[in-house]
């Protein structure tokens, strides 16, 4: 059902960001094994391999979350707590993406262990940019345990 | 006959072979032995051979070591024969360096000399002044012994003096007691007299006053009653604004929420679909540009400038909403430092301006730090913009103490504004150049305004267009 290495693992519930994101990694050639989700609840049951997900590998992690804060169902501070709290989730490298600068929300993400918060810059040159330092970075500079 | 002969011939001759025979048997046996002898010889031969080859290759292993000695002797000549030659640059040397010693030791003999001729003369000196010094030695003896008499006479002298004084000091001492207790005693007395006087008029005055008391408390027993009155309905007040308070807080607690959620819905919500707009059409220029004629290039530019100036207008508004939430806090605000720091940012952000800033004195003042920061920088930036088109742009910063205010002023040189728009000046979103003369979204002075309200300061600005604007703002200054 899915390949064996999962890179990137999207959790965005608007489908226009979602394709600018998506867009863009291809164009850096980082969205060869990426998953797209779109709310905190699918996020978890495809980490967690149950619901829909069942029967997917559950040690084949993803090298890196993008994860949203304001969506439907389950928020992307609940997604980021639960990851943060169980061992088999917790050094799963978060990056926060979201339209949100309040610094409520950059507080709270850090208290819950978040790797990185970024602004989604609205303006798309800066936007392509900040998503492609932001893979790169994470996906091939920086060193995830297995 | 014949025969006989023959055989005694034959006789003979077989006894010379038998003799000749013994003589070869001896030869041979003599030639065994010699021989013998030859290869014995022959084997000596052969070891001598052996022998002289080995000496033979002795001889040549020691030729060669002989011609490497002489290939070494020959060097070690060649080094001989260069050290020869320094030593004799360096004896030449030595030669020249003797002579100049030689001259130099005649001279050394000469001086010699003068200094014995020298040295007679001085002896006689010395002579002499031991003679004067004899005459001295007894002088002084003389004098010694009179200065220890006068010294004798000085100290009785000095204690004979000591103790007058110490009498002297003491007569004063007591003359002067004396007059300042005459003085008390004269001054108590009048004293005295006066309160005399005065405890009868107070007296007096006390049996007035009773009277009055007596009255007084009779009123007060009434007004305590009227009081306590009074004192049951403003309690009952209070409660009542109390509640009123704490009502409008509860309300004023919900407005704020809601503005704080519409803030945030407008960061989040709003954001979401501009980043659509900027970004499909940012798409559609880079990748479908085969299929884009200059027409709809300019319209797509036209969209994404439009969607970019909605982003900053966003920021803009969302940061003036989030100043009027925040509550001050008061500590010192060392102004210099800060708009030092301010003036070195922006330079730095365009290095290539050119723009003369006086700074003159700057006034430590009590205020929230990062708001006052804010409006220092929008007052600044601000100079900078508007200077931006004039070739010698000048601002001026300084402050001066009016009334128990401090006031801080930023003059500049450049574009200035019409004062018959000033009362637009502050408005939000209000501008008074078009974006195409200055940048901005016109919520600069708006900010600055909200954040001189908080601290109870004031305002104002005057200008007059193409020669420039100053702006003022006052702070108290307690």
């Amino acid at each position: 059902m899915f390949k064996d290495q999962i890179d990137v693992l999207l959790v965005e519930d608007n489908k226009s960001d979602a394709k600018l994101t998506i867009r863009t990694l291809e164009k850096y050639n980082m969205a060869n094994n990426l998953v797209h989700v779109i709310d905190g609840a699918q996020a978890l049951d495809f980490i967690f391999a149950r619901g829909e997900f069942e029967g997917r590998n559950m040690a084949n992690k993803p090298k890196l979350i993008l994860l949203d804060i304001k969506m439907p169902k389950v928020s992307g501070l609940e997604v980021l707590d639960i990851l943060k709290s169980d061992e088999r989730t917790k050094s799963i490298p978060v990056v926060m993406i979201t339209s949100s600068k309040e610094e409520k929300d950059i507080v709270d993400s850090h208290k819950l262990g978040v790797n990185s918060y970024v602004v989604k810059p609205v303006v798309f040159a800066d936007f392509s940019k900040t998503i492609g330092d932001l893979a790169s970075y994470w996906l091939v500079i920086n060193n995830t345990p297995h | 006959m014949t025969k006989t002969k023959k055989s005694d011939e034959l006789i003979i001759a077989t006894k010379e072979l038998a003799v000749q025979n013994v003589e070869k048997k001896k030869r041979a046996a003599e030639l065994l032995i010699a021989n013998k002898e030859l290869v014995y010889q022959t084997k000596e031969k052969g070891k001598r051979a052996a022998e002289l080859i080995i000496a033979d290759k002795e001889l040549v292993y020691q030729t060669k070591e002989k011609d490497k000695r002489a290939a070494e002797l020959a060097i070690a000549n060649i080094e001989l024969n260069y050290q020869n030659e320094e030593k004799e640059k360096r004896a030449a040397e030595l030669i020249i360096a003797n002579k100049e010693l030689l001259f130099q030791n005649k001279e050394k003999e000469r001086r010699a000399a003068e200094l014995i001729i020298a040295n007679k003369e001085l002896l006689f000196q010395n002579k002499e002044k031991e003679r004067r010094a004899a005459e001295l030695n007894v002088a002084n003896k003389e004098l010694a012994f009179q200065n220890k008499e006068k010294e004798r006479r000085a100290a009785e002298l000095i204690i004979a003096n000591k103790e007058l004084v110490f009498q002297n000091k003491e007569k004063e001492r007591k003359a002067a007691e004396l007059i300042i207790a005459n003085k008390e005693l004269a001054f108590q007395n009048k004293e005295k007299e006066k309160r005399a006087a005065e405890l009868i008029i107070a007296n007096e005055e006390l049996i007035y006053q009773n009277t009055e008391k007596e009255k007084r408390a009779a009123e007060l027993i009434i007004a305590n009653t009227e009081l306590k009155k009074a004192e049951h309905l403003i309690v009952e007040l209070n409660i009542g604004l109390e509640q009123k308070i704490i009502e409008r807080t509860a309300q004023l607690e919900a407005a704020n929420k809601e503005l704080e959620s519409f803030s945030y819905s407008v960061s989040h919500d709003l954001r979401a679909p501009l980043r659509s707009i900027n970004g499909f059409t940012q798409i559609l220029m880079e990748d479908h540009l085969e299929n884009v004629n200059e027409d709809a290039k300019m319209v797509m530019e036209e969209i994404i400038a439009g969607s970019k100036k909605m982003s900053e207008l966003i920021d803009n508004l969302l940061e003036f909403s989030r100043v009027g939430k925040q509550q001050v806090t008061m500590e010192n605000v060392e102004v210099q430092n800060l708009v030092v720091s301010i003036i070195n940012e922006l330079r730095q952000e365009d290095p290539s301006r050119r723009i003369s800033i006086t700074l003159n004195r700057l006034h430590n003042i009590k205020g929230d730090k990062n708001m006052l920061a804010q409006v220092f920088i929008n007052l600044m930036s601000n100079a900078f913009k508007y200077t931006g088109k004039k070739e010698n742009a000048k601002v001026s910063i300084g402050s001066y103490i009016q009334d128990r205010h401090c006031v801080y002023y930023v003059k500049d040189n450049g574009a200035g504004f019409d004062m018959r728009y000033y009362d637009k000046l502050f408005g939000v979103f209000q501008r008074l150049h078009s974006t195409s003369e200055f940048e901005g979204t016109g919520v600069g002075l708006a900010i600055i305004q909200k954040i001189v309200l908080k601290h109870s300061g004031k305002v104002w600005a005057e200008g007059s267009v193409d020669h420039g604007a100053s702006f003022y703002i006052s702070l108290p200054n307690d």
